[in-house]
């Protein structure tokens, strides 16, 4: 019980994990385009337009139901990176825990700098009024 | 520091490894690993890309996007062998993560309170 006795000596990571296990749990039951128990983007809320996260929430949503097809249509830069961003948080958990991360490797500065334009460039083109692009709005894709 | 027994990472102030237990207080300067290096060096300047990111795509904030060029700042100082540098970008990347996530927080406590407020006004009889 190492790892439990750990998670006791970390009540800041233990009340994190508790708080994202129950953000899940609340984003499977509630949808977030149907009920008003999330707030909206607020980029989106203020200016109208589309920001690079907008429709994450109903991406995990619908992933959460075993719905990939909408949840690439909702947001697929989160479909993307969801995996990577789990992997990075389990390898913090267990640094948090253990001392110890999981095996990662070291990314390139360029990669990185290019994954910011590229997060940029999505959160623009998916403004477009353009058609290849205004597929990119949340949920465009399954209504074409 | 990186215990020199198993490679585990340990708080700088640690007097024994969390790992294998062997005592990290030694009057000499621990040498360095050369040989079957278990992590890269500079892997303990942390450049916060994963909350660079999460803040980026939950929080839907522009603040986001500087926490991930500060992060590969990191990366990038840390390949150069400066650990200054790359210290700082990886403060100025914790720093932006941090303000992402507290206007995050900021819009989801002022969003409860507009719906306290508006379902408080709605049951007051006129």
């Amino acid at each position: 019980m190492r790892t439990f006795g750990g998670l006791r000596r970390h009540p800041l990571l233990l009340a994190t994990c508790l708080l994202g296990a129950s953000g899940l749990v609340v984003l499977r039951v509630f949808d977030p385009a149907a009920s008003g128990v999330f707030p909206p983007c607020p980029v989106r809320y203020l200016t109208g337009f589309y920001c690079p996260g907008c429709g994450s929430l109903r991406a995990i949503h619908a992933l959460l139901h075993g719905d990939l097809r909408s949840a690439w249509a909702m947001n697929p830069f989160t479909v993307l990176v969801l995996p990577f961003l789990s992997y990075g948080l389990a390898s913090e958990m267990l640094f948090a825990l253990r001392g110890k991360g999981l095996p990662q490797v070291a990314m390139p500065a360029n990669l990185i700098r290019a994954l910011a334009v590229g997060i940029v460039l999505f959160g623009i083109s998916r403004n477009l009024p353009l058609h290849p692009f205004d597929l990119l709005a949340p949920g465009a894709l399954l209504h074409p | 520091m990186f215990c020199p027994q198993c490679g585990a990472n340990n708080a700088d102030t640690a007097v024994v490894c969390v790992q294998c237990g062997r005592s990290l207080q030694s009057n000499a300067p621990t040498p360095l690993p050369v040989t079957g290096v278990v992590q890269p060096p500079g892997a303990e300047v942390p450049n916060y890309l994963v909350f660079a990111v999460l803040v980026t795509v939950l929080c839907c904030l522009p603040t986001g996007i500087p926490a991930i060029i500060y992060a590969a700042q990191v990366n990038g100082k840390v390949q150069m062998g400066d650990l200054a540098g790359a210290k700082a970008a990886s403060d100025n990347a914790k720093m932006w993560c941090w303000i992402s996530f507290g206007v995050g927080i900021a819009g989801i406590l002022l969003y409860v309170m507009l719906i306290v407020l508006g379902v408080v006004s709605g049951f007051r009889p006129r």
